[in-house]
């Protein structure tokens, strides 16, 4: 099987390369950190393709596609995102302009532009990577929230139209990642271990892309937080607001 | 509180957006209208006094949000009570086909400029616990032929829902979802709908609908034909 993973240096895009290789397959992984690639290509030798590129520039994105090895992929996971934590008025306009580009308009361009020549196999897969705030909401983090609603209606849109082309989309929606990226987001006195570990995310995401599953909420918690979030949704945004937004000791973007 | 209102109201030279203007201006309210044209004159483009026309092309986010900002403060307003934003493009096709200028088109205006906007006019939104109100689409539960439009309405839903939150006690957020309407909408867009434009709503109508949602206390609004037939009814107030 041959897959493209963005995100591909660190956290859950890591743990999906890591596992996806020890499986025998032939990975492409993109993200913009050359140091965090380089490891990867080290460890792995052969079977990794590494590609740098900045997912936040379009024409970046436009280049690394035409030049890309692979002529077709049976998987793409779309899994590169940042964050913005903080009161939403207090951010800079450019730093939301960088997230929404990097959360939402780089993983659109990426389907358009490999759909568009063919480049994804009859029965392979597109995985985009949503989040439970999806389900939840996330005061704290509007415009964050905002693009992960937004690519799990992307996906929910084009699932059809890419049925008649022989491609299945899984979008993912997990909660809280033990990673250095979560780190820096999390309210202060957050506790890491209540976070999920990305290797046990990565195998629950490549058994989600063997099964017929559109949708997965990965673990207990993700569970029950779609279950209270349909439930209870303004209860949810509340709990939510309590939990991050009150505790907020500053802004990180 | 009575008197004239302070109304942004973004996308205001076509469809919904032109006729919000004309509506709450000829209503006695200051209204700062906002596109991405430039109008040779304003005054009889829109007929109406008391409206001020910004050229702010939201394909330059951040630079539209600024210019708003700027002209906020240039005329002296302390408030807004009310800011709509309306402006938005569409592109219908088949997903795969979907050019890649059209997608950054349509994140840039529908979703990225909003966000800015919002964030630059906050202070002003603040001071008299005004309404920041997003124009969404009942395309935002997924659309496959609509299918970046229908992410980018996706995106404001999900925006309204959390900075609601954040900001409860010092400004509302409210999100309407207008269903298809008689504007130009689907034509820019590229999308020849034929006789089905008779089973969408008249412009007027949907403007009323708008009008009252924004009067009301509901934090998020679907414009149905049978929500926009009351609304047509239903007594105006000071907005």
């Amino acid at each position: 099987m041959t897959a493209l993973v963005t995100g591909a240096a660190n956290g859950l895009g890591r743990a999906i390369v890591e596992r996806l290789l020890d499986a025998g397959h032939d990975v492409t992984a993109i993200d913009r950190e050359e140091n965090g690639l380089n490891a990867l290509a080290v460890e792995y030798k052969g079977a990794l393709t590494v590609c740098l590129c900045d997912l936040a520039d379009p024409e970046a994105i436009a280049r690394t596609v035409s030049s890309l090895r692979e002529p077709a992929f049976d998987l793409v996971i779309l899994n590169a995102g940042i964050s913005a934590t903080g009161r939403f008025e207090e951010i800079p306009p450019d730093a939301y302009k960088k997230l929404i580009d990097i959360n939402l308009q780089a993983p659109i361009l990426l389907t358009t532009a490999l759909s568009r020549d063919n480049r994804v196999n009859k029965g392979g897969k597109l995985v985009y990577i949503s989040s439970l705030s999806h389900a939840v909401g996330y005061p704290g983090a509007a415009v964050y929230a905002a693009t992960k609603d937004a690519l799990a209606i992307y996906a929910r849109s084009i699932r059809k139209p890419f049925k008649k082309n022989g491609v299945g989309v899984l979008t993912v929606f997990p909660g809280p990642i033990r990673t250095d990226h979560a780190e820096l987001h999390a309210p202060p006195g957050a506790k890491a271990s209540k976070r999920m570990a990305p290797d046990v995310l990565a195998g629950l995401v490549l058994k989600a892309i063997s099964s017929r599953k559109t949708e997965l909420y990965p673990g207990g918690a993700a569970a029950m937080g779609r279950f209270f979030g349909r439930l209870m949704p303004g209860l949810a945004t509340s709990a939510m607001k309590r939990a991050i937004y009150d505790k907020l000791d500053g802004n990180t973007y | 509180m009575e008197g004239p209102c302070n109304i942004l109201i973004t996308g205001a030279t076509d469809g919904i957006g032109l006729l919000l203007a004309k509506s709450y201006a000829a209503r006695g309210h200051r209204v700062l209208a906002t596109g991405r044209r430039a109008l040779d004159d304003h005054r009889t483009y829109f007929g109406v006094e008391r409206i001020v026309y910004l050229q702010a092309d939201q394909q330059e986010p951040v630079r539209a949000a600024k210019l708003i900002a700027e002209t906020a403060q240039k005329l002296g307003w302390e408030n807004i009570d009310v800011a709509i934003l309306n402006a938005a493009i569409g592109w219908a096709g088949s997903p795969d086909q979907e050019p890649a200028r059209s997608v950054q088109n349509q994140i840039a205006i529908n979703l990225t400029a909003p966000v800015c906007i919002a964030a630059e006019i906050a202070p002003w939104l603040f001071a008299q616990k005004g309404k920041l109100v997003l124009i969404g689409s009942t395309a935002v539960k997924g659309q496959g032929s609509f299918a970046t439009y229908a992410a980018t309405k996706a995106g404001l839903d999900g925006l309204a829902r959390s900075l609601r939150a954040e900001w409860r006690g010092r400004a509302a957020v409210q999100i309407i979802h207008p269903g298809p309407t008689q504007t130009d909408m689907h034509k820019k867009a590229g999308m020849s709908v034929g006789l089905a434009r008779r089973l969408f709503m008249r412009p007027k109508r949907v403007v009323a609908a708008i009008e009252r949602a924004v009067r009301s206390r509901s934090k998020r609004v679907v414009v149905t034909r049978s929500y926009a037939f009351f609304a047509s009814k239903s007594k105006e107030g000071r907005l």
